[in-house]
């Protein structure tokens, strides 16, 4: 059922660039982790009673570039964020030993065995759930394309594994510090073959703008695929309270925690299940906000919205000091 | 998760158990069934002069009826030789074992034991609280000082004069959670039972769900909009706009009730314009993974039509029997996959899943772990 976690522990860790770092988790038991395929990633549950509680997405590399990772082993690599508080602990407090709880498996990014051609497209950190598609195709010895995107060489982890397994598929793209030198995605779907499905991680901007590009070349949307790290996360968000008016509990929400993440740690009875705004699970009924409430769902209407009546306590916010809900 | 962590700290080498509970967790095929409570034994009539036995939670019991027609449950095993009391024989109100011929009173205590000069202090067989509500007898599996019939749930209604029940009984290889996760959720109808339960303008009317303590609530109510097949031909409603109103309970984790109301705004002359329908789902389980199921539709008029009796037992049994098979495939796929898959949960699984929680909660308490 739902709360399933898997107890694993810090085995490796590797400093890839000088903000990336790779981790690799084991478990405890030393018995087989659930598998996954290409795609997949884990929610990692961490935190402290200062820090509170931190949940945070990874995706799961696979293994390198000759080997899988063994069935007791899961890979990841966390990027340290300037204003993001999960990433900044992780690098902090994780290290060899370290035993913390992880989700089994969970995919909202599948590659489809059956593509005639896939356009791969990593931006930045980006290149995780990517790098094991690549693992994927290359083994099976499909026709693909691996574009990646970065602000200098230096910052972009696994270029030599890729290169190892991409050989001239791939494509390294330096954009500069500034992003000076944008990928020019619409070049770039215009060489597919026709038919091809495009996989696109990177920073909002650039989903974004590959979903652009396919529209202005006529793709059908389902060609494209997208992930999206850090739907949580935008750098803009305010600690707050939130007041369960029925028990009288109140809970503070620090910047870099949900609000559902929030009232797990304190053991407080609600529902949820995916922590991506999508299942529907989660949604709570308001009785007051002294501010706004900031969606940052998939599943409500834009009229439940609208309404501010209820909002999906694992990704939205409030701006303002408290909110009180009917649990 | 801790308490587990703080095991391993201090056994490195020890295997990792499932854990059977953790906080915020859901009940599921796997979880210990919930002792302390009160069950559906059998049937009033099916307890009698002639003893029989069926298992409960695990336990084999022995069921019969005294001389002045009390229900008696024991322990369908022997304190000597485990031989199953139920192929022993009555006398009287004394149950005789068949094997060495020891008699029992039905507290349970040993009378006689013919091999013996004198009675045996230390031999009594186990001896449940059974309390009769025609027509159902009620079993306590658990601690016996907590078996209070105050909490029985009331079923009033399957033994009322302004009733008319059909029933029927299924034993089924599943597990209870799963089959009272089927009835509080509403929106498989028309793939499960298409036709029969429900209309498309069922999935318009919006659902309320409450938790009040360890009771699950259901809520529905659907104005304007013609019954459902399975109402239609008792109440002669069909096709004609009707108001509905359900309320659906998870009352324990034997029993649940759904209570369906239907309004004829516009009744001719002479005709009821209100008609209830109580329909009562009864699960014992008899391990983890198989149930005794009882089910009774019950109405509170037109009740001397034979033909309603026939069209609402043909209806049900068919609807019920479709759960029956769906469920007992997913057992089968549950247990025998060798790989492990964590079924996904969307928002139309609350109730179910309020359920599941109270479930969870509630054998945790009993095995003593807190969160």
């Amino acid at each position: 059922m739902a709360a399933r976690h898997l107890a694993v522990t810090v085995a490796g860790l590797r400093q890839l660039t000088p903000r990336i770092r790779e981790y690799r988790l084991e478990s405890i038991d030393g018995k087989a982790l659930p598998a996954y395929a290409p795609g997949a990633h884990i929610e990692v549950h961490t935190g402290d009673a200062a820090a509170g509680p931190i949940v945070r997405h990874y995706s799961l590399l696979g293994g390198d570039a000759a080997h899988d990772d063994p069935r007791h082993s899961y890979r990841v690599a966390v990027q340290r964020e300037d204003r993001a508080a999960g990433s900044a602990y992780i690098h902090q407090h994780f290290d060899l030993g370290t035993r913390l709880r992880v989700s089994a498996p969970i995919n909202n990014f599948p590659l489809d065995r059956c593509d005639t051609h896939s356009l791969l497209i990593a931006g930045g950190i980006g290149i995780t759930p990517i790098f094991s598609m690549a693992r994927s195709l290359a083994r099976r010895r499909r026709d693909f394309t691996l574009a990646y995107a970065g602000r200098s060489a230096e910052a972009m982890a696994y270029r030599a594994e890729l290169e190892s397994l991409c050989g001239p598929r791939l494509r390294l793209h330096v954009s500069g510090a500034r992003d000076e030198g944008q990928l020019d995605l619409v070049e770039l779907l215009a060489a597919q073959p026709d038919g091809s499905t495009a996989y696109v991680c990177g920073p909002a901007p650039m989903v974004a703008a590959t979903q652009d590009a396919a529209r202005q070349l006529g793709w059908a949307p389902e060609r494209v695929r997208s992930e999206l790290f850090g739907v949580g996360a935008r750098g803009d968000e305010v600690a707050f309270e939130v007041e369960l008016r029925r028990s009288g509990r109140v809970f503070r929400v620090g910047k870099g925690t949900s609000i559902l993440d929030a009232l797990t740690a304190a053991r407080a009875d609600v529902l949820w299940d995916c922590r991506r705004g999508e299942c529907g699970l989660c949604p709570q009924r308001v009785i007051e906000v002294d501010g706004v409430i900031d969606h940052r769902d998939r599943y409500l209407s834009d009229e439940e919205r609208a309404a501010g009546d209820t909002l999906c306590i694992c990704v939205s916010r409030i701006r303002g000091q408290r909110l009180v809900l009917d649990a | 998760m801790q308490e587990v962590l703080e095991q391993v700290i201090a056994h490195p080498r020890t295997p990792l158990a499932e854990p059977a509970f953790e906080a915020g967790g859901f009940a599921d095929h796997a979880t210990p069934l919930i002792r302390n409570c009160w069950y559906v034994a059998g049937l009033s009539s099916e307890i009698s002069r002639d003893i029989i036995s069926r298992r409960l939670l695990g336990v084999d019991v022995a069921l019969y009826r005294t001389l002045a027609g009390e229900p008696v449950a024991v322990r369908n095993r022997c304190p000597h030789r485990s031989f199953p009391l139920a192929k022993g024989r009555l006398e009287g109100d004394t149950l005789i074992c068949g094997y060495h011929g020891m008699q029992f009173d039905p507290s349970g205590r040993c009378l006689n034991m013919p091999s013996m000069p004198v009675v045996p202090t230390n031999a009594q067989v186990r001896s449940f609280e059974v309390v009769e509500r025609a027509p159902l007898v009620w079993i306590w599996m658990g601690d016996a000082d907590k078996a209070d019939p105050a909490d029985i749930p009331d079923t009033h209604w399957l033994n009322d004069a302004g009733w008319k029940s059909v029933s029927g009984q299924f034993f089924m290889k599943s597990d209870y959670v799963s089959m009272h996760e089927n009835l509080l959720d509403q929106t498989h109808f028309p793939f499960l039972h298409p036709g029969a339960i429900g209309t498309p303008e069922y999935a318009r009317s919006k659902l309320k769900i409450r938790r009040e303590g360890e009771v699950v609530i259901i809520d529905r109510a659907l104005k304007n909009s013609p019954p459902p097949g399975v109402y239609a031909m008792p109440t002669g409603l069909t096709g004609q706009p009707v108001d509905r109103y359900s309320e659906a309970r998870f009352q324990s984790p034997a029993l649940h009730v759904a209570f369906a109301k239907i309004v004829d705004p516009k009744p001719a002359p002479g005709a009821l314009s209100e008609f209830r329908f109580n329909i009562t789902h009864i699960f014992t389980p008899e391990t983890n993974g198989s149930i005794h199921y009882w089910w009774f539709n019950s109405r509170n008029f037109d009740l001397e039509n034979k033909a309603s009796d026939e069209f609402l037992h043909a209806a049900s049994a068919k609807a019920y029997l479709e759960d029956v098979d769906a469920l007992e495939w997913i057992l089968e796929a549950v247990t025998n996959d060798v790989e492990q898959q964590f079924d996904l949960n969307f928002a139309p699984d609350k109730p179910g899943l309020l359920m599941r929680r109270v479930l969870h909660d509630r054998a945790a308490a009993e095995a003593g772990v807190t969160f």
